[in-house]
């Protein structure tokens, strides 16, 4: 043990002091492991914003990170394909979970008719006091919100107002169709115009009490219950609880609900990875070329310590040690200069030049980094497994020298 | 007649082959005694190093046998003959081959440390080793701070530091002038006498040659003269 430690000084002093000799070509190296692994961390961060913010924007826009419907729904989302659930019943089954709320909705295709335009939209019929879930919660409203689920006033994204050419107080028909599948055409004065942060959240839907909407629609079925958890992502075990406990009906994550959002999520994972190999890749090069030059430099050095006695597992510990130094310092400093650039973006960035391509992916205008630690630990181990790989191949070269053809060098 | 150190039976070294082939030794025979200050002589080309570095365990014969004390080195693993001549060979070259990051003190030292000795017992056993080629006030200076004389004098040092059994020095004064080559081979003589360390070197110097207890004359490969016959 004693002389394990000792030669482990030893190959670590003549290690630092050579990377020291060349310290402008180390400096230069070290710079591009610093730039590579910081700038990695930090679009990785965004990259992970992005998604982080796509889940959140989806999970509160009405789905909930679970959507129960009755069976049919999907291919034909009328209220004769709705439901009945007693509020009793939905609390029993799911206050036992980790979740932060749940609400039950009434939501009907319908048609918007304005004095002047005519729009397509989604009526729903919601329960004020249940939507802390959602973002219909959060919006800021000109004029006033949906008060109780027996309020039959009708609330409208601004987008949509505008499309209507319409204004605050005025009314506007809405033509639907009841449980029967008859038509029913229904008069609301618009009490409140709501701003979200997205243009198709304000034109998809439009809001007013849940009783109101069954009492006209003549039905006591909902044709959703939205359920949304405390933690971002649901456990799978939690889910299937879900399932079981609403035998009968459709249990929907949101990644079902929107195949499209789940989609881009997870094709986030893969861009990382394809990111980090592509960054890493190039910066193993680099590290190779440079320890290389270092070993055919030393040769002579090489061979002096195979003369002397020094072991070969020891001259590939030297060459390894000298890698993972630089590795180690360029990791650091990337940490470091990664944090700078996240206290700087703390606010985050703003996107809203951009606001209908965001708009379209699940995104809203403004993206914060989101540095999960996982993504730091694979930046950092997968590194430091290059910087050892990478040297592999210049440390076994010095030691395959023959002794003496490196001491005429 | 004291202890064989070295003994080479029938020993050839062929560099190449077919047409191509150089025979560096041919079917040589020697037995280097304990405490013997040896050179070996003889024109460029007529196979000193060689002989050196087989006995070294750096090359290996192409046919014969090569014993350090009694020990067949063909039969030793790369590890056992890297510890071998960690701690019973010291080797001089012709380039002085010192570390160039590492001071005189460190360059002695880091022989005592690949052999795991701690710090204070090592460092004192490489300034005593240091003061005994004179060069005690130049321990904390790089080789490139030192004249050749002194990186040859730091380079004898390190070879010294383990108390090794044999001290192989390939052309040792090949890059000092002659005060320098002689201060070496009296170094080298009193290294020989006082501390018994059989000697073993390769030199066109007759400096050199008038120092050393017995001369090995080779040419073409093969002894043409030895003064032990």
């Amino acid at each position: 043990m004693l002389l394990l430690v000792g030669r482990l000084k030893l190959v670590f002093s003549v290690s630092v002091r050579n990377l020291r000799r060349q310290w402008r070509r180390n400096s230069i190296l070290l710079f591009a492991i610093t730039v590579a692994v910081g700038g990695v961390i930090v679009l990785n961060s965004l990259v992970r914003g992005m998604q982080v913010q796509m889940v959140d924007t989806v999970v509160e826009n009405l789905t909930g990170h679970i959507k129960i419907q009755a069976k049919g729904y999907r291919d034909d989302p009328s209220v004769a394909n709705g439901f009945e659930i007693d509020a009793e019943d939905a609390t029993r089954n799911l206050e036992d979970l980790p979740i932060l709320g749940w609400a039950t909705r009434l939501t009907v295709p319908s048609v918007i008719m304005s004095e002047r335009e005519t729009r397509g939209a989604q009526l729903v019929g919601i329960d004020p006091t249940r939507e802390s879930i959602s973002y219909i919660s959060n919006v800021r409203v000109e004029g006033s919100h949906v008060e109780n689920s027996s309020d039959s006033r009708l609330l409208i994204g601004r987008a949509l107002l505008n499309d209507l050419q319409t204004k605050l107080g005025r009314r506007i028909v809405i033509i639907t169709q009841d449980a029967e599948g008859m038509s029913k055409e229904i008069g609301y004065r618009i009490v409140g115009v709501f701003d979200a942060q997205s243009e198709s959240a304000e034109r998809a839907f439009v809001f007013t009490g849940i009783e109101a909407l069954q009492g006209l629609l003549e039905t006591d079925r909902v044709t959703e219950l939205s359920v949304r958890f405390r933690t971002r992502y649901v456990d799978q075990d939690d889910f299937s609880i879900v399932q079981q406990r609403f035998a009968g009906l459709d249990v929907l994550s949101w990644q079902q609900v929107n195949p499209f959002v789940a989609f881009m999520f997870e094709t986030v994972d893969v861009v990382i990875y394809i990111w980090l190999g592509v960054v890493l890749g190039a910066l193993i090069f680099g590290l190779v070329n440079t320890l290389i030059t270092a070993v055919l430099e030393r040769t002579q050095e090489f061979g002096l310590f195979r003369a002397v006695g020094m072991r070969p597992g020891i001259i590939v510990s030297q060459v390894v040690l000298e890698s993972v130094i630089l590795m180690v310092l360029g990791i650091a400093l990337g940490l470091i200069g990664s944090s700078a650039v996240f206290a700087w973006l703390r606010e985050g960035i703003d996107l809203s030049a951009f606001a209908s391509g965001v708009d379209m992916m699940g995104m809203s205008p403004r993206i914060n980094p989101a540095a999960l630690p996982r993504d730091i630990v694979v930046v950092v181990v997968i590194s430091l497994m290059l910087s050892f790989v990478a040297s592999l191949f210049p440390a076994l070269r010095a030691v395959r020298m023959n002794p003496l053809d490196a001491l005429r060098n | 007649m004291s202890e064989a150190v070295v003994r080479m039976e029938h020993v050839s070294r062929i560099y190449g082959q077919g047409n191509v082939a150089v025979h560096a030794l041919q079917d040589v025979t020697s037995t280097i005694r304990n405490g013997e200050f040896v050179c070996i002589v003889g024109p460029s080309g007529c196979g000193k190093s060689t002989m050196l570095h087989l006995i070294g365990g750096l090359d290996a014969p192409t046919s014969g046998r090569v014993y350090v004390e009694n020990q067949d080195l063909a039969k030793l693993s790369r590890n056992q003959l890297s510890d071998l001549r960690l701690k019973r060979i010291g080797f001089v070259f012709q380039a002085f081959n010192l570390i160039p990051v590492l001071t005189a003190l460190e360059n002695v030292e880091f022989i005592l440390q690949l052999q795991g000795i701690a710090r204070t017992k090592r460092t004192a056993r490489a300034m005593e080793v240091l003061q005994s080629v004179g060069l005690e006030h130049e321990a904390k200076r790089r080789p490139g701070e030192l004249s050749g004389g002194q990186q040859q004098r730091v380079a004898i040092a390190r070879a010294l530091v383990a108390n090794p059994i044999l001290l192989i020095a390939d052309e040792p004064s090949a890059n000092l002038d002659s005060s320098m080559t002689r201060e070496l081979c009296e170094l080298l003589q009193r290294v020989n006498r006082e501390h018994e360390v059989t000697i073993l070197t390769a030199t066109h110097d007759p400096t050199v040659m008038g120092y050393s207890d017995r001369q090995i004359r080779l040419e073409d490969g093969k002894i043409q003269h030895d003064d032990s016959s």
